[in-house]
């Protein structure tokens, strides 16, 4: 349970909020690199922290994130003409740079320099990865780009998506961070899906329905893991690494590709789900590539030239209750990404956490709540850098192992649970 | 909106408008929790805890009273001793109780949490775990195997974290 106002507090991420301020400290997602996929290509729309951006890219390969609305009357720049290293409106031809500096304002006179004190609102905005990343904190404070471990493996060894979720980003975070749901949700998943099946964890996760739970911090957020029984006198553990604020890390299975998400306020009331799939040490195989292209594993089917899902609230995800009955799925709904989003987006837009009724085991759930707060409370009353900025912060991997009895996690796995390059993940 | 629209449900259900629709009613208690200091350094957290309001929640350090053997050893006879002063024999606090939740910041009420654990899985409790330090290995060890959830290199504010968030 929280309290009204801590229920807002936590979900609020606008321009000067206190959690808005907490995210505008990190480098965050704000689109895959392939929707700016060439100089001069159309400019997009984009939603972050409760603000209207544009994004672009110009005749120099320039990367631009700027206010959507042109200075002159507001109109969008979404209609705009990018060509000739800038953005020019549509309606009376003012033309901006990428870093939003007017450039140009045809009704004045030629050696005016009016344009000079005209300036937009922006962010910048770098590749990293498959992702256009952004700041939109205070510029003297940017702190350096983030180290995790998928940005930096070769590019065949990764394929990021996303796909957008019609809820606030905690109640989809806190999907993420959640464990416990695997074995009922996502049950079938488990049998079928071709990023999924066949490790031998799986058995684990199947045959014991009531994992014990065990939090430990990490320097940038908490490794959330969860146990199982293995063979006699083993554990079967499953650590998810959750990095602030909204970064986390599904445990592997196998030798599939790990996986795992970067939860991305748009507004109060939707989230980006960037979904990324990495091979530490290998390349991904072509059938791989595929089943994600194609939504399987954690990434979703989307409707084509959208980052909307197929399967969405206008068609009740295509609920199928007869592949329900058939045990094909567990709640009717085919695909992990849109089991999470169906449930997470049925909790309506803000869920009302004065409601719920937690148990013990949503203990992961509880602390990372407690962490954003305080984070957010330390920035805002001494400006504390909160967990997670360091990039250091960053050099987690998740782990799925089988330990004898007696061994602490945490201290089994300090190795495992940290980057090592060239070697494999910790997984069975 | 239902029957002959089943294809927009979620769509209408789901948007914010709907949302006050919700019944409102008081939710049921946690029915209880009880909340044992396994050391000195915990007697601390827990009493801070124990000053704030809760619904159902008791607090209680161990009773180390002479007539106390020392905790060490797989198992031991625990009596606990409430903030105010009166000492209770463990297995009569369990009754009726959904969730036990021990607070350790050292070995010393390893055995202790031992034997609370092993009663509270008997009795099919909920039992949790908060190290608030880094030297409780012992007691780690010794929760572990009946410990549902253990808070390791806890914050001193985690108790009460917990406990409104379960609502105790
Ligand atoms: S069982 Fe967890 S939300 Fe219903
Ligand atoms: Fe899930």
């Amino acid at each position: 349970m929280l309290r009204a106002e801590v229920n807002e507090f936590l979900t609020q991420t606008g321009p000067d909020t206190k959690m808005g301020n907490l995210f505008r400290q990190y480098w965050i997602p704000a689109l895959l690199a392939e929707e700016l996929p060439e100089k001069d290509c159309p400019p997009v729309r984009v939603k972050l922290l409760s603000e209207r951006l544009i994004a672009f890219r110009d005749s120099e390969d320039r990367l631009g994130l700027i206010d959507e609305f042109c200075a002159h009357r507001g109109v969008s720049l979404w209609f705009g003409r990018n060509e000739e290293s800038g953005l020019r409106c549509a309606y009376h031809g003012w033309k901006y740079d990428v870093t939003g500096q007017c450039v140009e304002v045809p009704s004045e006179p030629s050696n005016s320099t009016f344009c000079q004190n005209v300036k937009l609102r922006s962010y910048p905005l770098v590749q990293l990865g498959d992702v256009l990343w952004t700041y939109m904190g205070d510029p003297e404070k940017t702190p350096p780009l983030p180290d995790f471990e998928w940005l930096h493996v070769p590019a065949n060894q990764t394929f990021t998506s996303k796909r957008f979720q019609e809820s606030n980003w905690l109640q989809a975070l806190e999907g993420g961070i959640d464990s416990s749901h695997v074995s009922f949700l996502h049950s079938s998943g488990l049998h079928n899906d071709p990023l999924f099946k066949g490790a031998k964890g799986n058995e684990y996760n199947l045959k014991d329905l009531k994992p014990f739970f065990e939090v430990a911090d990490a320097d940038g957020g908490l490794f959330i893991a969860a146990r199982r029984n293995a063979e006699e006198g083993h554990y079967y553990w499953r650590v998810t690494p959750w990095i602030m604020p909204s970064f986390t890390m599904v445990p592997p299975r196998g030798d599939h590709p790990v996986h795992g998400h970067f939860w991305v306020p748009v507004d109060d009331e939707n989230c980006w789900v960037f979904t990324y799939d990495y091979h530490p040490v290998r390349p991904l195989t072509e059938t791989e590539l595929q089943a994600m292209k194609d939504g399987h594993g954690v990434h979703s089917e989307n409707i084509p030239g959208t980052y909307i899902p197929v399967r969405n609230k206008s068609n009740d995800y295509l609920m199928d209750r007869e592949a329900q009955k058939r045990h094909e799925t567990f709640s009717g709904v085919a695909g992990i990404a849109l089991q999470d989003a169906s449930l997470q987006e049925s909790m309506g837009p803000i869920v009302d956490r004065t409601k719920e009724r937690l148990t013990t085991t949503d203990i992961g759930i509880v602390k990372a709540r407690a962490k954003l707060r305080q984070a957010a409370l330390d920035l805002a009353e001494n400006g504390t850098i909160p967990p997670g900025v360091n990039p250091a912060h960053h050099r987690v991997r998740s782990a799925s192992v089988v330990l004898p009895k007696d061994q602490a996690f945490n201290e089994a796995l300090k190795v495992e649970l940290s980057v090592q390059p060239g070697v494999r993940q910790a997984s069975v | 909106m239902y029957g002959q629209s089943l294809l927009s449900n979620s769509q209408r259900a789901t948007a914010r408008s709907e949302s006050r629709y919700r019944i409102d009613y008081p939710l049921v208690p946690t029915r209880g929790a009880r909340v044992i200091a396994l050391d000195k350094g915990a007697e601390e957290i827990v009493r801070k805890a124990a000053s704030q309001q809760w619904q159902s929640a008791h607090f209680f350090a161990l009773d180390t009273s002479p007539s106390c053997d020392s905790y060490i050893g797989s198992s031991v006879e625990v009596t606990l001793r409430s903030f105010d002063g009166e000492t209770i024999p463990l297995n009569q606090e369990l009754d009726s109780v959904d969730v036990v939740v021990m607070v350790a910041t050292q070995d010393t009420g390893a055995a202790a949490a031992n034997t609370i654990a092993a009663a509270c899985t008997v009795r099919g409790i909920m039992t949790a775990g908060i190290i608030a330090s880094t030297n409780a290995d012992s007691t780690v060890a010794a929760l572990r195997p009946h410990a549902r959830i253990l808070i390791i290199s806890a914050d001193k504010n985690d108790l009460e974290y917990l406990l409104t968030a379960i609502r105790a």
